[in-house]
């Protein structure tokens, strides 16, 4: 170790400044030789007493060393007991700031450390982030004369809502609509998201029944596959041909509907007890129908629950609006004008919860004519 | 916006041990887990039955109704998970709520935006509703 390196300059010539006017001229010197500081005038060395100690720096070892010289006469115990002292104050600030050098190494790797471990978690994370993207339906069915758009936003790297959108049973005459949110948050609830997810879709396609879908899977969650987490739920199957629509809600936020005729914009009012904490449902499906034009829009909590800085919320009369003001657009854009008109309202404030918005809309009649 | 959460512990009169806990601001997923952890607290320090003062509660989310739920299993002294942790909160016992409203944990002072999610999500029914906190406590 080099001895310039582990001590400061200024320490040492504090150190060294007694002697400067004393009759001894004091050297100190590295290991290699090379001289560190001085104080005093030194002399040829053959024309005086001349005496050194070593400078042990603890657990630095053996540094360098501090060479007396006196000007006159014989080196008397005094300057070998100073020079002593010297190497000795020496010794102790480099072992000091070899120790704290020491810490420092041990700090920058205990941060790299850190560093790793949390990367780990990121990608873990990032990981189960791209497998629950992979749960979403990449691609919306093909579904001749509608519009279908969604938009998906988990408020940390993993979230508990859920949608899908697919034909029933892979005939092309009954959709499937599933937007759901799992109550509570991180990898709990996005566990019992991936679990539920399957068990709905697979009780919509069986049973065709939005009601009993519903019922079927909370029997499931509540006598099978217990948790301390509920899900909320809404389910609609569309006849494609006819428009006819049958939805049932478990917890779960009514529907809304734009019509295109009037204007209107309208709930169905669907209701039930949320998925997983009651034995029986009983929940009470609804037929509606969707004329040309006309928009269905499912939307979760997350959406309405949206926070703008000064602790207001979205809410439903905001959502209403930014619905309103899409009356003639395309599923796309409406989803795009509630997400843009919500994320204006949030002004940078971090979601809270989990966003998933899914539009449907039965294309107008002459749209559909021009596409033959 | 935030939550407060204010207890009084009801002393002697109640043959069950009773606290109220009165909530006032916002209840969401930002601070569920603060009220699921105050029930524990209150659980080991003898409390047997919550009356929850709601008078002051603005708005409940979703996770509330988690929160709601676990101070019920909480009170019946089954020790809900950490419902942020893994596959324990994934794989607990749910309280049998079939059987109609408990009794451990009664609200009182619900409001209307307190009052449509508790109907929405079907959990009213779990609930003894009382006007307020005297009416709660009378209840027994």
């Amino acid at each position: 170790m080099r001895l310039a390196g582990v001590i400061a300059a200024d320490r040492l010539a504090e150190l060294l400044a007694p002697f400067a006017r004393s009759p001894i001229a004091v050297r100190v010197e590295s290991l290699d030789g090379q001289v560190v500081a001085v104080a005093g005038e030194p002399l040829p060395a053959e024309k005086s007493g001349t005496f050194s100690v070593l400078i042990s720096g603890g657990r630095a070892g053996v540094v360098g060393r501090v060479v007396v010289t006196r000007r006159v006469g014989r080196l008397d115990p005094v300057s070998r007991a100073a020079a002593g002292s010297l190497a000795a104050a020496i010794g102790m600030l480099v072992d000091a700031g070899a120790r704290s050098a020491h810490r420092a190494t041990e700090r920058v790797e205990r941060e790299a450390e850190h560093r790793r471990e949390h990367a780990r978690t990121e990608s873990e994370l990032a990981l189960s982030r791209r497998v629950q993207r992979s749960f979403m339906p990449l691609v919306a069915p093909e579904v001749p004369g509608w519009d279908l758009a969604s938009f998906y936003e988990p408020a940390r790297e993993i979230g508990g809502d859920f949608f899908d959108a697919f034909w029933i049973r892979g005939q092309r005459r009954s959709l499937a609509l599933v937007i759901a949110d799992v109550t509570g948050k991180g990898i709990a609830a996005a566990l019992l998201m991936a679990f539920s997810r399957p068990l709905l879709r697979a009780a919509v396609d069986r049973l065709q029944a939005p009601a009993t879908a519903l019922e079927r899977t909370n029997h499931i969650l509540v006598e099978e596959r217990r948790s301390a987490l509920f899900i909320t739920a809404l389910l609609a199957v569309v006849d494609v041909r006819s428009g006819r629509l049958r939805v049932a809600a478990a917890g779960h936020e009514p529907p809304l509907v734009l019509r295109a005729s009037s204007g209107r914009l309208e709930w169905l009012p669907v209701q039930g007890p949320l998925l997983g904490a009651f034995s029986a449902l009983n929940v009470r499906e609804r037929e509606a129908t969707l004329y040309h034009g006309d928009m269905l829009l499912c939307y979760t909590d997350g959406v309405t629950d949206a926070r703008s800085p000064a602790g207001e919320r979205f809410g439903e009369r905001r959502l209403r609006a930014a619905v309103r003001a899409g009356r003639d657009s395309s599923a796309q854009d409406l989803v795009d004008r509630i997400v843009d008109s919500m994320q204006r309202f949030q002004a940078g404030t971090a979601a809270a919860d989990d966003v998933t918005l899914l539009a449907v809309r039965r294309l107008p009649a002459r749209s559909r004519a021009q596409r033959g | 916006m935030s939550l407060e959460i204010a207890i009084d512990r009801v002393v002697g009169g109640a043959e069950t041990p009773t606290a109220v806990v009165r909530l006032v601001g916002e209840l969401d997923a930002a601070n569920y887990l603060e009220v699921i952890d105050a029930g524990r607290r209150l659980y080991e320090d003898g409390t047997r039955r919550l009356v929850l003062d709601l008078s002051g509660l603005t708005f409940i989310a979703s996770s509330g109704l988690v929160a709601l739920h676990s101070l019920i299993l909480i009170m019946a002294g089954e020790a809900p998970p950490d419902p942020e942790n893994g596959w324990g909160a994934f794989h607990s016992l749910a309280h049998d709520v079939s059987g109609g409203p408990q009794m451990a944990v009664q609200l009182c002072g619900v409001g209307p935006a307190v009052d449509r999610v508790l109907a929405r999500t079907g959990m009213g029914r779990l609930f003894l509703v009382h006007a307020d906190r005297a009416a709660a406590l009378a209840a027994g």
